[in-house]
């Protein structure tokens, strides 16, 4: 359980833009260091615009670093290292926000389940691929399986068609799983049924996962850490439990205080100012220090080092 | 009086061979300085509702009722021209998506401008500049806001725009669809408290149209859970969240994650919405309900006082909420 799965070493992602002809960067993703622990869910939380997407791409290699490192499963897979490993995609699959986009509209959903499997040879035999669709639909009751399959997109809601794309991924039985935002589009009573099978299947297959959202409340259900990101820079590395109880970062606090919820009291709000700037260019020190209410000189200075606080408990911050 | 007095209010679209029925039979009085929250999920008709009251439904769309009444005043049997007077003046609406709400192509002062000269054209542009001035400043946005594009400004920001474009009358209803739906966490908040201010300054009445029980939970007073067109529970905000009468409500608050959890893990509503062109007979949420009886799916339960609420169920009560 304490073996890493996968090992990200001061990724870095920029995106050029050009401004009044000069060209610049937004950095999407700027020095991440941290690591997934085998078997465990791991959490990536942070607003628009922090990079929280960017990072699941790149890691999934839809994106390519600047520089870094990632390892996953012992061997290195940045740079074009990971096509010398065959079975990667295998091991490595994505779920996306929108199941209408991630599925092709013209094809009937039984092509666009086996396909995967076909390509990745986990079963020559036609048969018994629609065998084992047949068998993971039912266990994950939906049901009627047959008449789901011989169906377009389209015709089905979007909770079925989430619920088939996360199906779809796990009938490879990948070792790990990166789910971008993946509730966020579903109703609330239909989120909870997504949220309720992906630990069930997620549990029988043992494998890690790298869930990205914006929602606290879904993140602390979910996870067993959580990594607080704010405009491509880690804030705050820590179990789901301390982040809500105990968070320690002022970006975290404000997060949570401004998270709504149900219950009876009133909550007190950790207040700050302003809004997410995209980081084009960003100035020096701490990226959070303009919106901060403890910031000092110091912050806009010098930049805060992501150090450990406790075991398993890291915070980028100066006055922590 | 309360101030909107709805009465059996259906509204329908007409499609090519059929009819939705989208909003049915609700009916709903919202007294004055209640903050209300219209809590449904997508296909519940909430902002249905919204557009029907403000009559800007789409052209397949009308609204049928027996009585509508504003402050005292009928607005169900007006023409669309006498609506127009009274519409943004006394009751006004902010939708979910600012940034296609507002024109890309004009500066902000100039659609601000454009909704003023709608209603009162003898307005002069020193005394409208004046005035939005005055305006933006309560909603936190700096002066400067006024000779931007929409580009140029946040999605809160345009957020906060919209609601100060919705209070240039200072209308005593305001209609808010989503208004915080598509914005960050922290923006949602401040947004929020921004809201609460505003209500006591200006002594709104509010209908809030969300599908977050946590926002509802943090803003109103009163709260209305709609199921597939048709109300089902009204009442005190945390006598409905803590105290649920209708298993939908109960349903609904057990499959929200949350930061303080319930106990026992999510829940979640098997099932899907019934075909709203052909509703079900009896009770409407028959067919996902845990705790039915055989007499729900031929009778429709009636919408009935219990204890200070509303709420749509045989076994209200007796059901352990």
């Amino acid at each position: 359980m304490d073996k890493d799965i996968l090992q990200v070493k001061d990724l870095v992602k920029y995106f050029p833009v050009r401004k009044f002809g000069k060209k610049q960067y937004v950095k999407a993703v700027d020095g991440l260091n941290f690591s997934i622990k085998d078997g465990e869910i791991f959490g990536v939380l942070g607003e628009s615009g922090c990079g929280k997407t960017t990072l699941g791409r790149v890691i999934n290699r839809l994106e390519h670093e600047q520089s870094g490192t990632i390892e996953f499963m012992g061997g290195t897979i940045s740079g074009k290292e990971y096509r010398k490993d065959r079975h990667f995609r295998r091991r490595m699959q994505m779920i996306f926000q929108n199941p209408y986009d991630s599925f092709d509209p013209r094809v009937i959903i039984y092509r666009s389940m086996d396909l995967p499997m076909k390509i990745n040879a986990v079963e020559s035999d036609g048969r018994k691929r629609l065998e084992r669709i047949i068998e993971t639909m039912n266990h994950a009751k939906l049901t009627p399986a047959e008449s789901l399959l011989t169906r377009y997109p389209h015709e089905l809601s979007g909770g079925q068609l989430q619920r088939i794309s996360i199906i779809r991924s796990m009938l490879l039985n990948p070792k790990f799983i990166i789910a971008d935002e993946c509730v966020s589009m579903l109703d609330v009573s239909v989120r909870a049924g997504v949220l309720n099978l992906l630990l069930t299947i997620q549990k029988e297959l043992k494998s890690s996962m790298l869930f990205i959202t914006h929602d606290i409340s879904v993140a602390t259900y979910l996870c067993q850490r959580i990594m607080v990101l704010y405009a491509g820079k880690i804030m705050e590395i820590a179990s789901s439990d301390d982040i809500l109880k105990n968070p320690l970062h002022p970006y975290s606090k404000a997060l949570v205080s401004y998270s709504p919820t149900i219950s009876k009291e009133e909550k007190m709000r950790y207040t700050i100012t302003g809004e997410v700037v995209t980081p084009i260019d960003p100035p020096p020190g701490c990226r959070f220090a303009s919106r901060c209410p403890i910031a000092k000189e110091e912050c806009t200075e010098r930049e805060p080092e992501l150090r450990y606080i406790a075991k398993d408990r890291q915070v980028a911050c100066h006055f922590v | 009086m309360p101030l909107l007095q709805m009465k059996n209010v259906n509204i329908n679209y007409r499609l090519k061979n059929r009819q939705v029925r989208a909003v049915r039979d609700f009916t709903l009085d919202i007294n004055e300085g209640d903050i209300v929250g219209v809590i449904g999920e997508s296909g519940s008709g909430k902002s249905t509702l919204a557009h029907g009251l403000m009559r800007i439904l789409p052209g397949n769309g009308y609204l049928e009722a027996s009585t509508i009444t504003l402050n005292g005043k009928d607005i169900l049997n007006i023409s669309d021209s006498e609506f127009r007077k009274l519409r943004w003046v006394e009751m006004s609406i902010v939708f979910q998506k600012a940034m296609s709400a507002l024109s890309p192509v004009h500066k902000i002062f100039g659609q601000m401008y454009d909704a003023i000269l709608a209603h009162k054209p003898e307005t002069g542009k020193e005394e409208a500049i004046k005035k939005l001035e005055k305006l933006l400043a309560v909603v936190n946005l700096p002066r400067k806001a006024l000779d931007m594009y929409p580009h140029e400004l946040s999605g809160g920001m345009m957020q906060r725009v919209m609601i100060s474009l919705g209070l240039i009358f200072n209308p005593k209803l305001v209609i808010l669809d989503e208004v915080t739906t598509a914005l960050d966490v922290i923006t949602q908040g401040q947004l929020l408290d921004e809201i609460k201010r505003l209500v006591k300054e200006f002594g709104l009445t509010v209908m809030m149209i969300t599908h977050d029980i946590g926002v509802v939970n943090e803003l109103c007073t009163k709260i209305a859970i709609l199921y597939a067109g048709e109300l089902l529970e009204y009442g005190d905000v945390k006598d409905v969240i803590f105290k649920p009468l209708n298993p939908y409500t109960k349903a609904l608050v057990e499959s929200h994650p949350d930061l303080n959890p319930h106990g026992g893990g999510l829940r979640g509503i098997p099932g899907t919405l019934p075909d709203l062109s052909n509703p079900p007979e009896g009770c409407i949420f028959y067919d996902r309900c845990t705790c039915r009886l055989d007499r729900c799916r031929e009778e429709k339960p009636g919408l009935r006082d219990f204890n200070n609420r509303k709420v749509k169920c045989f076994k209200a009560g007796e059901f352990n909420g």
